[in-house]
């Protein structure tokens, strides 16, 4: 007779022992499912996060390196370039230099080939003079900034158009000028384009206008006394930046001498500096951090229940295996006695192992399908996007689940073949 | 055909068969008697090849059945044995009909089970499974099975100690039936039903 059909018969005749059999399968599988389920949905979830994560903190990078450009723009050049000729006292007392030098100096940064830390070179021509009873500072700026090869940048100064001037608060002030309003400077006729915010500075008494019209009426035509800068970021935090600046200069102009405003360049790299760290550094490990004790936390409670509850299970499935075996005694008395061979009665016993661990792999594959798709919201924290069927473990509970249920019931199955049928059927 | 020499069978201490000799000749009918645990089932046991005699030795048409490999013995016991039991012991999921398929090892012997299973008035009850059968029935069952694969040799023990004197005669008209057509017949009993078909009696006393 057919085995396979002997094992279903026997099945459907012992239903309990089968039904209790099937379902300390069944849990085994459910568990194991909603472990892996969950685990591949936390481990989704987590590339989720970090993605979004990763795009947000870039989006926030973005934003806060453009708002911190805007500020350190708004700060203005810290590099200051004069003759070697200057007289430092007065320059430092006066806030200008009385040296003035060639316009085209600042075109020989256009040709310079090592890499340098200068960058938004502008021409400037200021000088102080006495404007309507009161001390003033012309301020020529050159409408364009020149920038090293590979360092071209949107120009961070504010242009003033020919024949117009933007006045200091104060000046504006003292002098009831308001925008607009045409004025005299020098030997110039100029109107007023903007009266600037109240700065706090020396700016307070400036007179910014183009770097031509300021040359015009300081008849120093082609001359400036000053070249601004800004020194980009030196990636190397050990290194002495006015020094490294000086050495960069010296070949492109000899008869210049930098001047670094050091508490602005260092409030602007400490700046940077911060914001680097925290975007680049401290974010992410706050958010890896979280992460992984997620996973710890996961990992932890089922690495500690799940083998606990497969073992009960699979000894559950022997123990009830063992009492098949004892209900079977006679059977397999019989069965020796017709002449069925050991490995035909094993067969049956494992093939109903099998037979169960199949039906239990179905079944605790939907269950715990079911309930990690119903339930892993609230139990594990996971969006329901990341919770899904998994098909490759109902393939791997398909060959694991009777594996295991054979393995379970392999001593028991080994009794009965090593059971002496005359045994049994002496004392019927 | 078999021929037991100086066969015994301990448990333990306990003696269940002293040194017997059995010389079992091709169409014999042979009764043993005896008393309750004078050692006919252990002797049936041991000529059906499921019980290894402590010492002496069972020969079958010349081959001791106790150095054939576990194989041989299983197809000994297959092709050339029917065993039939007091308490029956037919599988209880299996309906009439498995029950005697049960001992055929391929499917060449179906009509012989349905032409058993008739001739033993049980055509009527082939999907029924032993719950649902008299005493009787079951027995004329385990009968079918046993005869099923037209075995030289049926060892029967007690097959009529659970059935009333009816179904007592007819187990041993069927046993005679068969072995009038030359098959060999060895029956434990007790009773004495048995003796008007015997060629031989054998009576065991405390295991001799």
């Amino acid at each position: 007779m057919n085995p396979l059909a002997l094992i279903f018969k026997e099945i459907t005749h012992r239903k309990a022992n089968a039904l209790l059999s099937l379902l300390a399968i069944t849990i085994a599988v459910a568990l194991v499912v909603i472990f892996f389920s969950v685990s591949q949905g936390t481990q989704r979830e987590q590339a989720k996060i970090l993605s979004d994560m990763n795009a947000s903190t870039d989006g926030i990078s973005q934003s806060t390196q453009k708002k911190t450009k805007r500020i350190q723009r708004d700060m203005g050049q810290n590099l200051r370039i004069v003759s070697e000729e200057t007289d430092l006292a007065h320059f430092w007392d006066e806030g200008f230099s009385k040296v003035t030098f060639p316009e085209d100096w600042l075109q020989q940064f256009t040709n310079v080939t090592k890499q340098i830390n200068y960058s938004h070179l502008s021409a400037i021509l200021k000088w102080k003079i006495d404007w309507r009873g009161s001390p003033a500072m012309v301020y020529g700026l050159a409408p364009r900034e020149v920038a090293p090869p590979g360092r071209e940048k949107p120009i961070m100064i504010t242009p003033v158009k020919r024949g117009t001037i933007q006045l200091g608060k104060t000046l504006s002030e003292i002098h009831k000028v308001k925008r607009d309003d045409v004025v005299k400077v020098e030997n110039g006729k100029f109107q007023v384009d903007r009266v600037l915010a109240e700065k706090g500075s020396g700016a307070e008494i400036r007179i910014y206008m183009h770097l031509a019209d300021a040359q015009s009426v300081l008849n120093r035509e082609g001359l400036i006394n000053e070249i601004q800068a800004l020194d980009c970021y030196c990636a190397d935090e050990s290194q002495d930046t006015l020094t490294l600046l000086r050495e960069q200069l010296a070949p492109i102009l000899p008869k210049a001498k930098v001047f670094r405003m050091q508490d602005m360049a260092e409030a602007r790299e400490q700046q940077r500096r911060l914001m680097e760290a925290q975007l680049g550094e401290a974010m992410p490990k706050v958010i890896n951090d979280a992460i992984e004790s997620q996973t710890s936390n996961l990992e932890k409670t089922f690495t500690k229940m799940l083998p606990v509850m497969v073992f009960l299970c699979g000894l559950s499935v022997a123990a009830l295996a063992m009492l098949n075996t004892r209900d079977r005694r006679q059977e397999i008395g019989i069965f020796r006695a017709l002449g069925h061979g050991g490995l035909h009665i094993a067969m049956l016993f494992l093939g109903k192992a099998v037979a169960i661990g199949i039906a239990g792999a179905i079944i605790g594959y939907i269950i715990g399908g079911y309930i990690t798709l119903n339930f892993g919201q609230e139990l594990f924290a996971l969006t329901k996007a990341q919770l899904k069927w998994e098909p490759s473990l109902l393939i791997e509970a398909l060959w694991l689940a009777p594996a295991f249920a054979a393995l379970a019931t392999f001593i028991p199955a080994m009794l009965a073949v090593v059971q002496d049928p005359a045994d049994t059927l002496r004392h019927d | 055909m078999i021929t037991c020499k100086q066969v015994t069978k301990c448990f333990g201490d306990v003696t269940a068969l002293s040194p017997f000799d059995l010389n079992l000749i091709k169409g014999e009918f042979v009764v043993i008697k005896g008393a309750s645990g004078s050692g006919k089932t252990t002797l049936l046991l041991a000529l059906g090849g499921m019980l290894r005699p402590t010492e002496g030795e069972i020969k079958y048409k010349g081959d001791n059945l106790y150095q054939l490999s576990p194989s041989e013995l299983g197809n000994y016991r297959s092709n050339e044995i029917g065993f039939v039991f007091q308490m029956f012991h037919l599988v209880p999921y299996l309906n009439v009909e498995e029950n005697v398929q049960l001992a055929i090892p391929n499917d060449n012997q179906r009509n012989q089970s349905h032409r058993l299973l008739d001739q033993f008035g049980l055509s009527k009850r082939l999907t029924h499974t032993p719950s649902e059968l008299s005493a009787g029935e079951r027995q004329r069952v385990a009968l079918a099975r046993a005869l099923v694969n037209q075995p030289e040799i049926i060892l029967a023990d007690e097959p009529t100690g659970n059935l009333d004197p009816e179904n007592d005669q007819q187990v041993f008209k069927h046993l005679s039936d068969y072995h009038k057509k030359g098959g060999t017949v060895v029956v434990v009993t007790h009773g004495s039903t048995a003796d008007e078909f015997a060629d031989k009696i054998v009576s065991l006393k405390a295991g001799q």
